[in-house]
């Protein structure tokens, strides 16, 4: 992918609307919006970069799941960008190498997003080892304390019933 | 200098996807003079500079040849080769940025040889059934392995793995690097250009080089396996043979390695026998004698036959039909596992036997044993992936099914099937794993043939360009493939190449992150090769389209199956926290229940008339 220029990006710009469906969801952050300025974003510094070296779109990802929404919602969405982000631009433009140069950048962010949503559930995963490990370990010394309890409770309800 | 006598043959192919043979070859045994280049450039720059190479060397070495000291003159020849190159891209803008590659072999006399290369052209010695590689890539990534910047296991990963570092006709001056050898009887020199070694496994090459076959014999199989390979690139070799006594490794398995095996056939058998193959459940009914002739006694032929004529197909065969046969039969796994495990061993009970009374012939039969032995779990595990694909082909067909009866109305009445499992949580309201969207077809939309040509012509260029050792990334382009073909709907092709590409894997970065490494290493060698198709720029477009979907889809797929392997652990972590409140709850009425009864003993008085409690240690 070569640098696509700052013809290409406002020409790319102008399809937002179609393809974050704002007239559906509101211009106000969309579903997926984070996809498409990463594709913009992608197109404007051009060259094959370092997988997932978009540090603005590992944000806008990490802050989405951190806002409640589920990893399989951040994929569907951007899934849906990439679907209609092609189609736009198949109509849009008509030299066929301006097509490709989107469609390279698409297809880049679409396996970064796809990269960092797996990062995300990986890592939630190893979180959620290591909590399941801690309530194990709470639930050893709960029993132990149980056990010492309904020993204690034995030697008072034996006690109890000799003085009476 | 006059060369030795040596058995030297040469051969070139255009390959399957190349329109021209941008690869020469040298084969002049009056000089010595061997060699192999692979042009490169655009339009027929490539040819004209590999040719321009070629013919500079020769007429160097042919004019100089006693007048220099073999290596110089060798070393000499290449450089001036580079700088010939060099100059005519200079001089014309249609072949401005031409250049070659070039491996070049001089044998002088008292049959030595020397050895001298720019580029990735490579030089191979096969001694004594052992292949080596004698030339170093003149690659970026080799370079900066070699200068300890960057990890050797790094290298199938690297963006620029496949960019040169040196060639013959990007300077006026070029660095060349030499090597020189003895030569020995039985000794086998392989030069050959990329098109070989990215498309055949070396296993292969070396199997074919030791063949014992006559050079040309040998070039013309080399050339056969790279075209079974995909054909990419060009591709072009030399095999230089001295000729001698000594037989190679192949001759000695294929008539000494397999007499020894027959001879042991008898004891095959008996430790077959004594480790429980009678007993197998897949040879129930049988009687023991009929039993090991049926099962042990094939395989044993089977092998003997592989070690003849040094292939694996009868094993492949044998175990093809013994675990299929089972299998179909609604046998388990444990038994022809067991079975595979029994067979396994006897093996190579019969090997150590050969081994401690004929040492060297044990090691050659050790090896071509344990390759049949291979072959058998290769030929067990494409079965077993046979089965899970035909398991998965029927839950989606059965889903498609289900789908279709809903849409009915006379059957929407049909209770949906729900999980045990609450999935209202992680499914919000667009899942995105495709074969639990019912809203998606499974079967795939139409796509044009001329568009469809050039998928498979960019993948198979980019599975040239992919590293040999790289199955991951070769996997992934196979599915391209196989997802493009099927259209942009192809979400079925997508979940089952997902799954076949995911195995077993554990969930950590370690686990997980290399598919997406190989994911993103596939799409910038697919974006590359779409531009090297010909074909006119609307239908570029178009399949660098289907590729991209295709991309997009598998890796939506993966991703997918990535959330599906780490629910479990939100799942068992909830199981773990209620069992932990559950302990809490239990714990705070034993308290209760344990300070209910101290409380009752506060109010009961002692002999002496005192409350129990009433210095105070008890709450009345």
């Amino acid at each position: 992918m070569t640098g696509a220029g700052a013809d290409m990006v406002e020409a790319v710009r102008v399809l937002r609307d179609e393809v974050l469906d704002t007239v559906q969801h509101g211009d106000r952050e969309p579903p997926g919006a984070e996809v498409f300025d990463a594709v913009l974003r992608a197109l404007a510094v051009g060259g094959d970069t370092v997988p997932g070296l978009d540090l603005t779109l590992h944000d806008a990802v990490a802050r989405r799941l951190a806002w409640g929404d589920g990893e399989e919602v951040v994929l569907a969405d951007a899934e849906s960008v990439f679907d209609r982000l092609l189609i736009a631009v198949e109509r849009a433009f008509r030299d066929p190498a301006d097509q490709m140069v989107v469609a390279e950048a698409a297809t880049l962010v679409a396996v970064t997003v796809a990269r960092v949503v797996a990062h995300a559930a990986v890592a939630r995963a190893s979180r959620d080892r290591a909590a399941r490990l801690r309530e194990e370990m709470a639930q050893r010394q709960l029993q132990e304390a149980l056990e010492q309890q309904q020993v204690t409770i034995a030697l008072l309800e034996d006690e109890q019933k000799r003085d009476y | 200098m006059t060369a030795p006598a040596l058995r030297v043959a040469g051969d070139s192919h255009v390959g399957k996807v190349r329109r021209t043979n941008e690869d020469s070859l040298l084969v002049e045994p009056r000089l010595g003079l061997y060699a192999v280049l692979d042009g490169m450039g655009g339009a027929k720059a490539g040819e004209v500079a590999s040719r321009m190479a070629r013919d500079t060397i020769r007429d160097f070495v042919a004019a100089r040849r006693g007048a220099l000291p073999p290596r110089q003159l060798l070393e000499q020849a290449i450089a001036a080769g580079g700088t010939a190159v060099h100059r005519a891209a200079k001089a014309s803008r249609e072949h401005h940025g031409m250049g070659t590659t070039a491996v070049a072999c001089l044998v002088t006399e008292g049959k030595r040889a020397v050895i001298g290369h720019v580029g990735d052209s490579r030089a191979y010695l096969l001694r004594g059934g052992r292949l080596q590689a004698l030339t170093r890539d003149h690659t970026i990534v080799e370079e900066l392995v070699a200068r300890g910047l960057l990890a050797p296991e790094e290298v199938a990963r690297h963006p620029h793995k496949n960019v040169l570092s040196r060639n013959l006709g990007a300077r006026s001056e070029t660095r060349v690097d030499l090597l020189e050898l003895e030569i020995q009887v039985g000794d086998r020199l392989l030069l050959c250009s990329d098109g070989l070694y990215g498309y055949a496994a070396t296993e292969a090459i070396q199997y074919l080089l030791g063949s014992g076959d006559a050079p040309d014999h040998v070039c013309r199989d080399l050339i056969e396996l790279a075209l079974r390979g995909g054909g990419g690139d060009n591709v072009s070799t030399v095999v230089i043979e001295a000729p001698g006594q000594a037989p190679t490794s192949t001759q000695v398995v294929r008539t000494n390695g397999a007499a020894a095996w027959w001879q042991k056939r008898q004891r095959f058998l008996a430790i077959a026998k004594e480790r429980g193959l009678t007993r197998n459940p897949i040879v129930r009914g049988l009687d023991p004698k009929e039993a090991l002739e049926l099962v042990a006694l094939s395989l044993c032929e089977a092998v003997f036959h592989d070690l003849e004529r040094s292939t694996g197909v009868n094993v492949w065969t044998f175990t093809q039909h013994l675990a299929g046969g089972w299998f179909e039969r609604g046998g388990d796994w444990a038994s022809i596992r067991g079975v595979i495990d029994i067979l396994g061993a006897s093996a190579r009970g019969v090997v150590d036997e050969v081994r401690a009374a004929e040492p060297q012939l044990g090691i050659l039969l050790d090896v071509a044993v344990s390759r049949a032995l291979v072959v058998a779990e290769l030929a067990l595990g494409g079965l077993l992936s046979d089965r899970l694909r035909q398991v998965d082909t029927d839950m989606i067909e059965l889903a498609s099914q289900r789908d279709t009866l809903q849409s009915i109305p006379e059957f929407s009445e049909v209770p949906e099937v729900t999980e045990s499992r609450d999935t209202s949580e992680r499914f919000v309201d667009r899942p995105t794993i495709p074969f639990l969207r019912p809203d998606r077809p499974v079967t795939g939309a139409g796509i044009s043939a001329e568009v469809l040509d050039g998928v498979h012509k960019a993948l198979t260029i980019a599975r040239a360009r992919t590293n040999p050792r790289a199955e991951l990334i070769k996997q992934v382009l196979v599915a391209l493939d196989a997802i493009a073909s099927e259209g942009s709907e192809s979400f079925g092709t997508a979940v089952l190449s997902a799954r076949e590409l995911y195995g077993v894997r554990a969930i950590d970065d370690a686990g997980v992150m290399p598919l997406f490494d190989a994911l993103d290493q596939a799409r910038i060698l697919t974006t590359a090769s779409v531009h090297q198709i010909q074909v006119p720029e609307g239908t570029r477009a178009r399949v660098l389209r289907a590729i991209s979907t295709a991309h997009q889809r598998l890796v939506g797929a993966m991703t997918g199956l990535v959330l599906e392997a780490v629910a479990p652990f939100s799942d068992r972590l909830r199981e773990a926290q209620a069992a932990t409140g559950k302990l809490r709850d239990q714990l705070a009425r034993a308290e209760r229940r344990c300070a209910d009864l101290e409380r009752r003993f506060a109010t009961v008085a002692d002999d002496d008339g005192h409350l129990w409690g009433a210095q105070g240690d008890t709450e009345p």
